[in-house]
C-alpha cells in the first residue's frame, strides 16, 4: 500500500519526518518497504498483512497513526447535496446472485462535465503511482485509495434499459473489458449486466461499452460487496489483477460501501458539477452489527507475560474504534468497529493491546524452567552415519525430493507402485516424488564429472516416498551412496557403518541382479537375515544411460533396520591378559564356494577359542589351480581368557576348521 | 717401572689416541679406535694401566694422577669424534628429505552446510530443553491447513500456492500435498501428547516459488513449540534471546514486530541485533486458541509459543552465500568450502 504524505496529513497530524512515522508504524505492524520523493510529495510504501484490509486505504493508515500518536482524526463528512428526481425513477438494480454479490448500491448523478482533474487530485494519484485519466475516473480511484472500497462509474446513458442486473456469468459468455480485450467467462463469476449484455465483471473489471468518456453526462456510481473467494477465482482465471480485486479478496469495510458512494458523489458534484438524484438503490444484505467481545483482564498477563494498566487497555481499545460496552475490574466488553473484521475473539483484542502498548515492553530475561531434552535413537544413528561416511571420504549431497519421470523410473528397488506426482512441477519437469536416492546421486556425479572435479564421492540421507493406497505414502529414510571406487570399497564403508553402530548382526551380502548393475558386482544387503539395502557397480550400459564416463558404484540402505539393530550403549567385555595366536589357513576350493559360507563353517568349527576370523586373500591361477578353482586364505586369531594358548591347542582348532571345511565345502588344505 | 718411563708411555698413548680419533672418518673407524685405546679387555690404556702396579710406592700418587688425566683426555677425544660424525650424519639425512613437503592426504568428506546449520540449531535447542520431533513430508489438509487455523477459503490453500499430489490411478481431487511448513509436526505431536510439550520440528518444506537468489521451491525449516501452563510471550522472547545468543556466541537483544500468521496470535516477526543492526530472524507468536482446541487442548488451561526460521537464509547469511540456489547446485567444490 503506497501512501502519499500530503494526502495522509489531511486526516491526521503527522510526525515531523517520514522516518519517524515509518518507524512507529513498523513497530505497530506496518512494515516499511520504501520512501520515495515524488515531486513535492513523499510516497511511503507500507506492507499490509492479509488480516488488515482496513489498512488498504489512506484513512485506515491515518487511523493507525491517530491511535499511536493520540492525535485527533478528521474524516470527510461524505454528505453530498441531494437533488432531484428520485433515483428509482432514473435507474433500477436487480440482484440475482446474492451468494456472489451480497450487496449492491447505486447512485445517479446527471448533468456532469467530464474533463481533466484538478492539480491536487492528479498529483496525489501520481504520488501513489496512479495515472490521471479524467475527473470522474480519478475520483473513483481516489475514493478507493482513500477508504479501500472499490467503486465503478458507469455512463448511465450507455446502460441499456437504464438497468443493472447482477447475475452469475453464463458459461462461455463473452465480455469486452475496459482494456479492449475480450474475455470468455465461466460460471461462478459475477457479472454486472444491463438489459442486454455484461457491462462489468463484478469487482474485477469494467467494460468498454459502458465506460465513462469525454461526452458522458450521466453517471451511475456502483459501490458493492462481492464474495472474496469468487473474486479471487475470477481474477486468477482471467489473469486480471487490479487494486479492486485485491481489496475485494481481503474483504473491505461493509460500512464503507455507502460512505464511499456518498464521498464519490460529493467529489463528483464538486469537481464535475451536475445534480445528484435523491436516494440510493441499495439491494441485498445490510451489514450486520458486530458481535461483542469480552476481554478478561487476567488474560493479558497470562498471554503477554506483562501487566498492562487497565486504563491503558481501555484507551487502546477505544482508540482503535471499539465501542466499550462494559468495563469492570475483571473484564472489558467491547463491540469492534466495522472496519476491523479481524477482531472477533478475546485473543484478537489481546494482540491489539500488545501491539499498541508496544512489544518492547515485554522482557527478554524471564526464567524459563529447565527441562531435559532427548535425542532419538534415529538422530544418534544418523549422526554416526555422517561421521563414518565423511571419514570414509564421502561428501554430503542434498538433492530434490521431486524428480523428472526419467530419473524416477531409472531405479526403483523398493516398490512396484507408481510414484506420487505433484500437480505443478517443483523444478523444470520434476513432478515425481522419488522412490530412490540413487538416480539423484548419479545425476550429481554426472554434474561433477562435467565440472572435471577429481574426487566425486557422495552420500545423502533423505526420504523416499512409497505410495500407499488412498492414504499418506510410506516415507522411508535412506542412506544413499555413490562412489567412483569399486564394489569392495563401498561394501567396506557399509561394514564400517554396521561396526560403528555395534550391531550384533553382521552385514550379509546376498547375490542380486538388476539391469543397472554388472552381473557379479551387485548385492542385496541384509542385516539379521532381513533385507536392508542394495549395492552394485554400474554396468557399461547404465553408465551410458546416466551419461557417466568413469566407473560408479552405488548403494542404498534403509536407515530403520540400522536404528533397530544399533547398540548405542555398548557394554564392556573383559579383555584377556594372555597373548593371541594366529594361524593362517590356505584352502583350495571350487570357484563356486562363497567366502561367506566358508567363513561361517570355519567360525562354527573353531569354537570359543576363536577371537577373530580374518579374510586374507583370494587367489586364482588357472594353470596351477585349475580354471574353476581358487585359493581362499583366512587367518584365525585365537586366544584364551584364562591362560596362554598352547601350540597344540591352536593346532587342534586348525584341524577342526580344516575338517569341517573339507566336509562342507570340499576345501583342501594347500601347503 | 720407573715413573719417567710410565709417563712417557702415557704421553705416547695420548698422542696416538688423539690422532686416531681425530682422523676417524666414520663411525666404524671411531669404534675401531675406541676398541684399540679404551677397550675393556685389551685396550692399550688397559695395558698401560697394568704398569701402574710396578711403580714405586712414593711415585704412585703422581703416576695415578697422570693416568687419570690421560684417560679423560682419550675419552674426550672419543666423544668429540662421535659428535663430529653425528653432526655429519644429520646433514646427510637432511640432504635426502624435505620435511616441508605435505603429509599424506586424508580424503575426508564434507557435510552439506545446511546439515551443519541444522545440527548446530538442534544442538542449541537441545540444551534449552527442546527435543526433536519429526513428521511426514507428504501431508493431508487437516495437518497442513485445517488444524493450523487455515480454513478452506484461505488464499494459502490455493492449488497454485502448494504442491498437491496425485497418484496415477486416482481420479479424485487431490487431498495430499507436500507440506508447506513444519508446523504440521507440531499438530501431530500435540495430537498424541499431553502438555507440557517442548519440541523442535525440522526438515524439508515445499512451496511453488520460482527459484531465485532468496527462494527455492524446496527448503528447510526449523520450528520450536512450547506448550504448558503459564507460558507467556515473555518466555518466547527470552528463549529466542538464549537461542540467538548461543548461535552468535555473544549476548543479543530480541525485537518483536507485529505480524500475521494463521496459527499464532499474537504473531510477530522476530529481529535480532547483529553488529548494531536489526536483522530478521524468523516468525513467532503465541499458539492460536483455535490450534490448541484443534488438538484437544483447553486454551484456558494451557498456553504456548511457536517460532520458525528458514535454515537456508540463516546459513546463507552466516557463510556469506549470496544466492541460496548454490546450496542445490551439486558441485562438490562448494561442499569442500564448509
Amino acid at each position: 500500500m503506497i501512501v502519499s504524505w500530503d494526502w495522509l496529513s489531511q486526516y491526521v497530524a503527522l510526525p515531523r519526518a517520514p522516518d519517524e512515522l515509518t518507524a512507529r508504524l513498523m513497530m505497530a505492524g506496518l512494515n516499511h518497504e520504501s520512501t520515495t520523493r515524488v515531486e513535492d510529495d513523499t510516497a511511503i510504501d507500507l506492507e499490509v498483512t492479509s488480516n488488515r484490509p482496513d489498512c488498504l486505504g489512506h484513512i485506515g493508515i491515518a487511523r493507525e497513526v491517530a491511535v499511536l500518536t493520540g492525535e485527533p482524526l478528521n474524516l470527510p463528512a461524505a454528505a453530498p447535496r441531494l437533488g432531484k428526481p428520485a433515483v428509482d425513477s432514473l435507474a433500477a438494480v436487480v440482484l440475482e446472485c446474492p451468494e456472489l454479490c451480497p450487496r449492491y448500491t447505486a447512485r445517479v448523478i446527471r448533468g456532469i462535465k467530464v474533463g481533466p482533474s484538478p492539480a491536487w487530485l492528479a498529483r496525489r494519484l501520481r504520488t501513489i503511482g496512479i495515472a490521471s485519466i479524467s475527473n470522474v475516473v480519478d475520483i473513483t480511484n481516489y475514493v478507493l485509495m482513500e477508504c479501500g472500497q472499490p467503486l465503478h462509474a458507469f455512463d448511465l446513458a450507455r446502460l441499456a434499459g437504464k438497468k443493472i442486473i447482477v447475475r452469475e456469468a453464463k458459461a462461455g459468455e463473452k465480455f469486452l473489458a475496459i482494456d479492449h480485450k475480450e474475455y470468455e467467462l465461466t460460471r461462478g463469476m459475477c457479472v454486472i449486466a444491463d438489459a442486454h449484455r455484461p457491462v462489468a465483471i463484478g469487482g474485477v473489471m469494467g467494460g468498454a461499452d459502458s465506460e465513462v468518456t469525454s461526452g458522458t453526462t450521466e453517471l451511475l456510481i456502483e459501490s458493492a460487496v462481492f464474495d472474496p473467494i469468487s473474486i479471487r477465482n475470477t481474477a486468477r482465471r482471467l489473469s486480471l489483477f487490479s487494486p479492486s480485486s485485491y481489496r475485494f479478496e481481503r474483504g473491505p469495510d461493509p460500512e464503507a460501501v455507502d460512505w464511499a458512494s456518498r464521498r464519490c458523489c460529493e467529489l463528483v458534484l464538486e469537481l464535475c458539477g451536475g445534480e445528484l438524484a435523491d436516494g440510493v438503490l441499495d439491494v441485498g444484505q445490510q451489514p450486520t452489527p458486530r458481535k461483542r467481545i469480552t476481554l478478561r483482564l487476567p488474560q493479558i498477563p497470562r498471554i503477554l507475560g506483562i501487566d498492562v494498566p487497565t486504563p491503558e487497555v481501555r484507551r487502546i481499545l477505544t482508540a482503535l474504534g471499539n465501542k466499550e460496552l462494559r468495563a469492570d475490574a475483571a473484564a472489558i466488553e467491547v463491540q469492534p468497529p466495522s472496519w476491523r473484521r479481524d477482531l472477533v475473539r478475546e485473543i484478537d483484542l489481546i494482540e491489539e493491546v500488545a501491539r499498541v502498548h508496544g512489544y518492547d515492553k515485554i522482557p527478554e530475561d524471564t526464567r524459563v524452567p529447565m527441562v531435559p531434552s532427548h535425542r532419538s535413537d534415529e538422530d544418534r544413528v544418523l549422526s554416526r552415519v555422517r561421521d563414518v561416511l565423511t571419514a570414509a571420504g564421502f561428501d554430503e549431497a542434498l538433492t530434490a525430493s521431486v524428480v523428472d519421470e526419467q530419473t524416477s523410473e531409472a531405479f526403483t528397488p523398493w516398490t512396484d507402485a507408481p510414484p506420487l506426482a505433484t500437480t505443478t512441477p517443483l523444478l523444470r519437469g520434476a513432478t515425481h516424488l522419488r522412490r530412490s536416492l540413487v538416480p539423484s546421486l548419479l545425476g550429481v556425479r554426472r554434474t561433477n564429472e562435467n565440472l572435471a572435479n577429481p574426487r566425486i564421492e557422495l552420500f545423502e540421507t533423505a526420504k523416499v516416498y512409497l505410495s500407499g493406497r488412498n492414504q499418506l505414502p510410506f516415507e522411508e529414510k535412506m542412506i544413499g551412496l555413490c562412489s567412483g571406487r569399486d564394489f569392495a570399497a563401498v561394501v567396506g564403508a557399509l561394514e564400517a557403518l554396521v561396526d560403528v553402530l555395534h550391531c550384533p548382526q553382521k552385514l550379509e551380502v546376498a547375490e542380486y541382479r538388476h539391469p543397472l548393475f554388472k552381473p557379479g558386482a551387485a548385492a542385496e544387503l541384509r542385516l539379521g537375515g532381513k533385507p536392508c539395502g542394495v549395492l552394485g557397480e554400474l554396468a557399461p550400459e547404465a553408465l551410458k544411460q546416466f551419461q557417466l564416463r568413469g566407473a560408479a558404484t552405488v548403494a542404498e540402505v534403509r536407515l530403520a533396520p540400522l536404528v533397530a539393530s544399533a547398540v548405542l550403549v555398548p557394554q564392556y567385555q573383559p579383555l584377556s591378559a594372555y597373548p593371541a595366536v594366529e594361524r593362517d589357513v590356505n584352502f583350495e576350493v571350487s570357484d563356486s564356494v562363497r567366502w561367506a559360507d566358508l567363513a561361517a563353517t570355519a567360525q562354527a568349527a573353531a569354537g570359543n577359542l576363536l577371537e577373530r576370523l580374518v579374510y586374507v586373500e583370494t587367489y586364482r591361477d588357472a594353470q596351477r589351480l585349475g580354471a574353476d578353482r581358487k585359493s581362499l586364505v583366512l587367518k584365525l586369531v585365537l586366544r584364551k581368557s584364562d591362560g596362554t594358548l598352547k601350540s597344540d591347542e591352536a593346532d587342534a582348532v586348525v584341524t577342526r576348521v580344516v575338517e569341517a571345511c573339507g566336509q562342507r565345502h570340499d576345501a583342501k588344505l594347500r601347503a | 717401572m720407573a715413573l719417567t718411563e710410565f709417563l712417557s708411555q702415557l704421553d705416547e698413548l695420548a698422542a696416538a689416541a688423539q690422532s686416531a680419533f681425530s682422523s676417524a672418518a666414520d663411525a666404524a673407524a671411531v669404534e675401531a679406535a675406541r676398541v684399540e685405546f679404551l677397550g675393556a679387555k685389551s685396550g692399550r690404556l688397559k695395558a698401560v694401566q697394568k704398569g701402574l702396579g710396578s711403580i714405586p710406592a712414593a711415585d704412585k700418587p703422581a703416576a695415578g694422577q697422570r693416568f687419570n688425566a690421560v684417560k679423560q683426555q682419550i675419552e674426550a677425544a672419543l666423544e668429540a669424534a662421535q659428535k663430529r660424525l653425528a653432526g655429519t650424519a644429520t646433514q646427510a639425512t637432511a640432504a635426502g628429505c624435505d620435511p616441508t613437503t605435505p603429509g599424506t592426504p586424508l580424503a575426508l568428506g564434507h557435510l552439506h552446510p545446511i546439515t551443519q546449520t541444522i545440527e548446530e540449531l538442534k544442538d542449541i535447542m537441545g540444551r534449552l530443553g527442546f527435543s526433536v520431533a519429526e513428521g511426514p513430508e507428504v501431508e493431508d489438509e487437516w495437518h497442513n491447513f485445517e488444524a493450523l487455523n487455515i480454513p478452506a477459503a484461505h488464499p494459502a490453500r490455493d492449488p497454485l500456492e502448494n504442491f498437491y499430489l496425485t497418484t496415477a490411478s486416482s481420479g479424485t481431487a487431490p487431498t495430499m500435498l507436500l507440506r508447506s511448513q513444519t508446523s504440521t509436526v507440531q499438530i501431530r505431536v500435540m495430537e498424541h501428547t499431553k502438555p507440557p510439550v517442548r519440541i523442535i520440528s525440522l526438515g524439508r518444506v515445499y512451496r511453488p516459488d520460482t527459484a531465485d537468489a532468496t527462494h527455492y521451491p524446496m527448503f528447510h525449516q526449523i520450528e520450536g513449540l512450547l506448550v504448558d501452563r503459564q507460558v507467556t510471550m515473555a518466555d518466547l522472547k527470552s528463549v529466542l534471546r538464549l537461542f540467538a545468543a548461543s548461535y552468535l556466541g555473544h549476548d543479543v537483544h530480541i525485537r518483536f514486530r507485529p505480524s500475521f500468521f494463521p496459527f499464532t496470535e499474537p504473531s510477530v516477526e522476530v529481529d535480532m541485533q547483529w553488529q548494531d543492526r536489526w536483522i530478521e530472524f524468523g516468525g513467532a507468536g503465541m499458539v492460536d486458541p483455535h490450534v490448541l482446541r484443534a488438538v484437544g487442548y483447553d486454551p484456558d488451561e494451557v498456553s504456548g509459543f511457536a517460532f520458525g526460521l528458514g535454515v537456508e537464509r540463516l546459513c546463507a547469511r552466516r557463510h556469506h552465500v549470496t544466492d541460496i540456489r548454490e546450496f542445490y547446485k551439486k558441485d562438490v567444490r562448494f561442499l569442500h568450502q564448509f
